[in-house]
């Protein structure tokens, strides 16, 4: 720019306020195209932090995953819409095998003997899968997770429940295309889920969850369609008793 | 990109994404900003909140800057400008009309500039009129944004330009 | 001073292989390297102090709290710091989706705070312009401060460290030194390596363990000074291990070679003799 200069006393009366506004005007007309005025202007340095931290947190915020909108769209809290998003147990591959064994289930009660058996079999436990996988030790994170201050009981049962409720919506899918509809699976769904989570404190979350799989698999065959009567449903409705009137004490702190 | 790089180097730096670039422009840029926004507001929380609009603006459309239009700091003053305007705008909207800026008065203000007289006429004017000027031709603002800077209504701001227009004719030649 | 750390005869048993035997410890504001070949127990004592891994035997305090209380150890974790040897990630998340993940398990809840504290410890590990990039696509020497911002976040008052000098290259080890002294000046900071220049650079204290047990406890000054008469240059290769200097000449450990002239006992002399001065010299 040219070699003129707003002086240090033009300025302060300018920054004062008592400049009368042609001379205001004058000043603002060269400041605006000479970085060395610009630079002149006094900075305060605690406003300029503050402000930039307001616009970094605008600027540099990260795009939250489909997942975390949709869950805080649901009214969940940002950082637990954040930590269930996260939950290892969701991931792709759990999806695909959770959609992939459903598909083989609905087709096999088309075709063979219309039977559902294969149906009700596989669906309770495809929840297993997924809090099994949600379990901390299989995370990569593990040893990261164990060391924060945050309770593992409230990890890992925020995590069982986001597996839980994923797989029960898309069973519930699953089950329109059946040739008759049922929700039969639906109380032992709950019910091994609950079961899982407590032997989950005792062993690794991955043997709890297959020893369960094992189990169930062993009684329906053994037992076929007996499992999903009347009195066998009463017995799931009566395991989950426990687990629901601890939820319900627990809930208010996850 | 370094803290010593030019306006026009940062705004590059800024499309390609350099947030570093970002806080280097708003450290040089807020001050000044801040003083030049302060003189037209006098609530401190709206000239700020104009300050990080204005950066968010620039970090959103710092590609389009085109430095053979002009300094940097002018580009920034028109985003910076708009921002007040739209931070006043939670304010009753005055009435609306067509916007437009008187074009001849504009030229007439900028010779006035070039010639030094500007000051002396200027002060004759009543400080209304005075705005009006500031506001639709120093600030470059549409006369419906003037009308929420100023808080009166867009005819209000039409008739004291020309006013004004007139007024200056008469005290520059 | 008051020690903010310490452990009383601690025994740590894997099976039948024992990882720690009877070790006491305190450690207090400042630098703390602990040096020691692989299989040493470093990383198990690690564990056992950062409260992810229980002692069979023996006591543990930080801040003067017990971590085998679940109350007391929650408190331990919230003024923890700790970067795993293995720390691992989420491949298909971003620096600062990780760094985020972290700061809500350590109960930052509130967004704004903890977007805020994200920033400053990338910033801090200098990964404030890879903020946005995919975790799978960061390099090793980049997951590697991304897992030292984790540790960071919470300006916690102790830290601990497994191996953080891993893959970073030689101007990132330097501003990691910087970062590390700079925080030791007001915290507890405790580092495993297997470098002894990060402890002659950067630690005020140092200890050596060996097969399970605290073989050196001291400043790097008194490890060096383990060497002292057992350094040995000659101008002819001599018998045994050595290894040629700059200048052309030739250094060996223990036993003085014929015609050998002292040399200057450095912290890397220290901890090799003391890991087996006699292999050495032999």
């Amino acid at each position: 720019m040219n070699e003129w200069h707003v002086p240090d006393d033009l300025r302060a009366a300018y920054l004062g306020g008592g400049l009368p506004d042609a001379t205001a005007m004058s000043v603002e007309a060269h400041v605006e195209s000479c970085s060395a005025c610009q630079a002149a202007f006094p900075a305060d340095g605690a406003w300029l932090e503050t402000s930039w931290a307001a616009i970094a947190d605008v600027v540099d915020r990260p795009r939250p995953r489909p997942l975390t909108r949709f869950l805080t769209a649901l009214g969940v809290p940002g950082h637990v819409a954040v930590l269930l998003s996260a939950t290892p147990g969701l991931a792709r591959s759990w999806l695909l095998g959770v959609a992939g064994a459903l598909a083989f289930a609905v087709f096999a009660a088309h075709t063979a003997d219309r039977s559902m058996i294969v149906f009700l079999a596989v669906a309770p436990v495809l929840p297993l899968l997924g809090i099994a996988a949600a379990g901390a030790r299989a995370d990569s994170l593990y040893e990261v997770i164990a060391a924060a201050p945050i309770p593992r009981t409230r990890v890992v049962l925020l995590r069982a429940l986001a597996v839980l409720v994923t797989a029960l919506l898309v069973t519930a899918l699953a089950a329109r295309a059946l040739p008759d509809y049922t929700a039969a699976w639906l109380l032992p769904a709950l019910a091994l889920s609950g079961a899982v989570l407590a032997l989950g404190t005792r062993i690794a979350p991955h043997h709890a969850s297959a020893l369960l799989t094992c189990g169930w698999l062993a009684v329906v065959l053994a037992g076929r369609e007996a499992v999903f009567a009347a009195p066998a449903q009463t017995v799931y409705a009566v395991v989950l008793v426990p687990f629901i009137y601890l939820g319900a004490r627990r809930w208010n702190r996850l | 990109m370094s803290p010593d790089s030019d306006d026009a180097a940062l705004l590059a730096a800024v499309a390609g994404g350099e947030m570093e670039a970002l806080r280097v422009l708003h450290h040089r840029h807020a001050p000044w900003l801040r003083a030049r926004l302060a003189r037209r507001c006098g609530d401190p929380d709206l000239v700020q909140s104009a300050v990080q609009d204005t950066f968010v603006a620039v970090w959103q459309d710092a590609g389009r800057y085109r430095p053979s239009e002009g300094a940097a700091g002018a580009w920034l003053w028109t985003i910076a400008i708009r921002r007040l305007v739209s931070a006043l705008r939670g304010r009753p909207a005055p009435v609306t009309g067509k916007p437009g800026v008187t074009e001849s008065a504009e030229d007439l203000v900028l010779r006035a500039v070039e010639h030094g007289d500007l000051g002396t006429a200027l002060s004759r004017l009543s400080p209304d009129l005075r705005a009006a000027i500031q506001a639709t031709i120093l600030d470059g603002l549409t006369v419906k944004e003037a009308a929420h800077l100023l808080g009166v209504p867009e005819g209000t701001v039409k008739t004291r330009v020309m006013r004004a227009k007139a007024q200056l004719r008469e005290l520059l030649t | 001073m008051e020690p903010t750390l310490t452990v009383h005869d601690l025994t740590r048993r894997f099976g039948r292989r024992t990882a720690l035997e009877g070790v006491s410890l305190a450690f207090g504001r400042g630098v703390t390297g602990l040096l020691g070949p692989n299989g040493a127990g470093k990383t198990t004592l690690i564990r056992v102090l950062a409260t992810t891994l229980a002692p069979d035997a023996g006591r543990v305090a930080a801040f003067g709290l017990d971590p085998a209380d679940r109350e007391q150890r929650l408190a331990i974790r919230r003024r923890l710091g700790y970067l795993p040897q293995s720390p691992g990630a989420y491949p298909h998340f971003t620096a600062f989706e990780l760094v985020e993940y972290v700061a809500i398990l350590k109960e930052i809840d509130d967004r704004r705070a903890r977007h805020d504290e994200v920033r400053r410890v990338l910033a801090e590990v200098d990964l404030g312009d890879r903020a946005h990039t995919k975790v799978r696509r960061l390099s090793g020497g980049m997951r590697q401060r991304l897992a030292l911002a984790q540790a960071l976040l919470g300006d916690p008052d102790l830290l601990i460290l497994d191996e953080p000098t891993v893959g970073l290259d030689p101007e990132q080890r330097m501003r990691f030194r910087a970062l590390l002294s700079r925080l030791g000046a007001s915290r507890t900071v405790l580092l495993s390596t297997h470098q002894t220049e990060d402890v002659t650079t950067l630690c005020e204290r140092v200890v050596v363990m060996r097969t399970g047990g605290v073989v050196f406890e001291g400043t790097p000054g008194e490890l060096a000074a383990q060497a002292a008469g057992q350094v040995w240059l000659t101008t002819t290769p001599p018998e045994g291990t050595f290894w040629r200097t700059p200048d052309g000449r030739y250094r060996t450990l223990g036993h003085r070679p014929p015609a050998a002239v002292p040399g200057e006992p450095g912290v890397e002399d220290g901890y090799l003799l003391l890991l087996g001065g006699e292999q050495v010299a032999a």
